[in-house]
């Protein structure tokens, strides 16, 4: 059949999302699958939790990629619903379980916010400004107010000022700029960064609430000095492996993009 | 007894509302999805009266689905993208009113009822509606009952939706639909996927809603004999136009038209019209089997011995059986007995249809073949071996399975992946994978699209890519679970010419299918499962030949038969397609033998 394109002859209409089917944007289908990933992921515990016992649930890896996906309001719910169901059903996975939906709605809400437009464009301030906080309590509590030598700390919380230095600085537009490249190594190398980035930002977020929960001993800023950096590594290739894939193939397929997305 | 027994006494007393009101307008409307450059639908404009059943046909992609959505507003609000024009259904504006309002006038059902059903029980599915637009408990269990009773599903309250069958699960999705009362149902191929009882359940509940309740019904479907028998108008849409609407006879009289879109007449119709192109017909073609059984009354058939005719060809010979199930059963743990003491040989060459309504056994005998369930009783022979010492993936091998939703079996990014994914998993060199990958996507007709995500492909070419992918094993047998499922007529009838083709190189073909009328020009013999076991087996044609009496396994036999059956004498053959069949009648004022 020949394609007979017409010219339309009514209005055009000005469409808005009035049905309620979408938060932020962002398609209320999304927000429920990619919240349910979230809690089968919390099944799968991928490293044990030094000094609290427990264990990392591999849904970790995936909060970054929802902010990306639905954006920072949307995200933030996804993840913080699929925590809340993961914390219940797979316990082991939180030690506190308010702080741990807190931590997962946050990585979302950093990501989301890194490419902001418009309205949105300041919005990573307001992220740099709770991170900053919490670094501030975090290392400030650990060196003036229980005398943890300064390298000690400063190693121990690599992930945290590194992840809030990229943040502040342009390397948050880079992750953002790649990301939405159609070069697949340009798009892998975003999202490894960006997870480090983005974890760190609620790594930093949450361990400030457990540090003045638990106050552990200044030989432990040592300890896991080496260890953190490991976990993060597995965090970065599981979400770049699952990220790649995902917004690959949501741009091959051709799904209905959210308003906020990067990709 | 099929769904067109049922129908009968319904047929064309659709019900209109004295007041001729307008209940759904589409005023130039045009729409484009984003990311896309082309327009789903363009100046599309028709107005429906309250109380008309409406059909809607046209190809693949013709723009039906969309023109669905937006009676409700999903397209624009949910989708965006650019909108022209207006669509306004019962006095609401789909632009300006948001989606759960207008879902207080329009109920939607799609194909697939699984994608509806989200409840725990049956009450609680159609209560769920009501509870989110805020009615009250007594309300809630008044319209529960009321919309249980209208589509038949009294007494199953407290059921679960998923032990329900095919066609209750698709009226429990209309229940839910019409619990809030909407003025219009909106179905989206509401029967394809199911078999001849189950259809019949969903449209008599149509039929009924649409006369004793004055529900103005829109109804998407490729079955064009349904649509010929219950609508009182017919849209016909191509590429996003709606290029012709008018009465069945109206629409259905332009041959040409249909043709153009790759549609097909009802079969009642095609009969007839070889009949007027012979000049042994005039008059306005019938278009229903009961019209063409009528106008052929007084007929015969001309005796001759059509056993030796297509489709009774292919390789099959008295050699051993390459299948051989011996007195095989299979009890689930819930105590579901689905095949019981069956008998079956399939020898290498053969090209069998194997249908049956649902429940009758057909899935689990493929499930026994490959070996994921293992008969209780009985023997199974693949090859020479007994099934119960070779390996699944040995198996796999020996018989390649394309299921009947072909999304669930992909499982890479590209389509030339996963052709490759089972060659990589069996172990193959990168030489040997890549010498059967491409060959194998150009034998369906798919070597261009080597790199395309195979979730960008329509569902037809989804289909082709597993085929590809089952076809690349180099299986002996390969098992074709109803393959023309939400199919249009052009793809259903390119999926099965690619079954024809690998027949012909030699493989053996097992497909199932209760669209029977498809199979005529394919499959060369006919097993009927029932209750677990074979209810008939022969030659296609012998089997069709038995007619309406195939409604007691389920089965909906082609019109053609049906209307050989009204003229034909015992001891016939029967002609089984609508061109042999007009070559066969004789018209009761000729003398000629």
């Amino acid at each position: 059949m020949e394609d007979r394109q017409q010219v339309p002859m009514g209005d055009e209409r000005k469409v808005v999302s009035t049905g309620g089917l979408a938060i932020d944007g962002a398609p209320l289908s999304y927000i429920v699958i990619l919240a349910a990933v979230v809690t089968a992921l919390a099944f799968i515990p991928f490293s044990v939790v030094i000094f609290a016992g427990g264990s990392f649930p591999l849904s970790q890896a995936v909060l970054s990629l929802i902010g990306w996906i639905l954006g920072p309001v949307a995200g933030a719910i996804a993840s913080a619903i699929g925590t809340l169901v993961g914390v219940i059903v797979a316990p082991h996975t939180a030690r506190v379980w308010i702080v741990s939906i807190y931590g997962a709605a946050m990585i979302s809400f950093a990501a989301g916010t890194m490419g902001g437009k418009g309205k949105r464009r300041g919005w990573w301030i307001l992220v740099a400004a709770i991170s900053l906080l919490s670094l501030a309590g975090y290392v400030g509590m650990a060196i003036l107010a229980n005398g943890a030598p300064v390298i000690s700390v400063a190693l121990g919380a690599f992930l945290d000022w590194s992840a809030v230095l990229l943040f502040i600085l342009p390397t948050r537009l880079l992750v953002v700029r790649w990301i939405g490249s159609q070069n697949v190594a340009k798009l892998a190398a975003g999202l490894f960064l960006g997870i480090w980035i983005t974890y760190g930002i609620g790594h930093v977020c949450q361990s400030v609430i457990y540090y003045w929960i638990q106050n552990w001993p200044a030989e432990v800023w040592l300890t896991i000095a080496p260890i953190i950096p490991v976990e993060m590594m597995v965090r970065c290739v599981a979400g770049t492996i699952i990220g790649t894939g995902v917004i690959t193939g949501m741009r091959k397929i051709g799904l209905v993009r959210p308003a906020e997305a990067v990709y | 007894m099929g769904w067109f027994g049922l129908l009968k006494p319904f047929t064309k007393r659709c019900y209109l509302s004295e007041s001729d009101a307008t209940i759904i307008r589409f005023a130039k409307v045009s729409y484009q999805y984003p990311h896309s450059e082309r327009f789903a639908l363009q100046n599309v404009d028709f107005s429906i009266r309250q109380g008309e059943f409406i059909g809607v046909i046209g190809p693949t992609g013709a723009g039906k689905t969309t023109l669905c959505l937006a009676l409700n507003g999903i397209v624009p609000q949910f989708y965006g993208g650019r909108f022209f024009g207006h669509v306004t259904v019962a006095g609401q504006d789909s632009v300006e009113t948001p989606v759960r309002n207008l879902a207080r006038s329009v109920g939607e059902v799609f194909e697939d009822p699984e994608t509806q059903l989200i409840a725990t029980s049956v009450e609680n599915e159609v209560a769920f509606p009501l509870e989110n637009l805020g009615y009250a408990r007594e309300v809630i269990k008044e319209r529960v009952a009321w919309a249980l009773r209208a589509v038949g599903l009294l007494g199953l309250e407290k059921k679960h939706p998923g032990s329900l069958s095919g066609g209750q699960k698709q009226r429990l999705a209309i229940a839910a639909a019409i619990a809030v009362r909407p003025k219009v149902l909106v179905l989206d191929e509401p029967t394809s996927q199911l078999d001849s009882l189950g259809a019949c359940e969903v449209l008599e509940t149509l039929v009924a809603l649409n006369q004793n309740h004055g529900v103005t019904i829109l109804m998407v479907s490729h079955s064009v004999e349904r649509i010929a028998a219950l609508a009182s108008r017919v849209f016909l849409l191509l590429d996003g136009n709606l290029v012709t609407q008018g009465t069945p006879r109206e629409v259905f009289g332009q041959s040409d038209l249909l043709a153009r879109a790759g549609l097909r007449l009802p079969e009642t119709m095609e009969v007839f019209r070889h009949l007027a192109l012979r000049g042994q017909f005039a008059g306005p073609l019938p278009i229903t089997v009961f019209e063409g059984q009528a106008a052929l009354r007084n007929w015969r058939l001309k005796q001759s011995d059509l056993s030796s005719q297509p489709p009774a060809t292919g390789h099959s010979d008295n050699s051993e059986p390459w299948i051989d199930l011996h007195q095989v059963s299979f009890r689930y743990p819930d105590g579901t007995q689905a095949l019981k003491g069956l008998d079956l040989q399939v020898r290498q060459g053969d090209y069998l249809l194997l249908a049956g309504q649902n429940g009758a056994g057909k899935t689990t005998l493929v499930k026994v073949l490959l070996n994921l369930v293992r008969a209780q009783a009985g023997k199974v022979m693949v090859a020479g071996e007994d099934i119960r010492s070779v390996p699944v993936s040995t198996l796999a091998r020996k018989i390649g399975y394309v299921g009947q939703n072909p999304d669930t079996q992909i499982f890479t990014a590209s389509v030339g992946e996963e052709v490759a994914f089972a060659l990589r998993t069996l172990g193959m060199d990168k030489s040997e994978i890549e010498q059967r990958v491409k060959p194998g996507l150009e034998e369906v007709g798919l070597g261009e699209l080597i790199d395309r995500h195979p979730f960008s492909l329509p569902k037809g070419d989804r289909a082709r890519v597993v085929i590809a992918a089952v076809l690349a094993l180099q299986p002996e047998v390969i098992v074709f679970d109803e393959p023309t499922i939400g199919q249009d007529y052009a793809g259903a009838r390119k999926i099965l010419d690619l079954t024809k083709k690998l027949h012909r190189s030699g493989k053996t073909v097992i497909v199932i299918t209760h669209h029977l009328y498809l199979m005529r020009e394919y499959a060369q013999r006919m097993v009927v499962l029932n209750d677990g076991a074979v209810a008939m087996d022969g030659s296609l044609r012998d089997v069709l030949a038995v007619g309406e009496s195939l409604g007691r396994f389920g089965l909906e036999p082609p019109e053609a038969v049906l209307l050989a059956e009204s003229v034909r004498r015992e001891g016939q053959s029967c002609p089984i397609l609508p061109g042999e069949l007009a070559n066969h009648l004789v018209p009761p004022d000729s003398r000629t033998a």
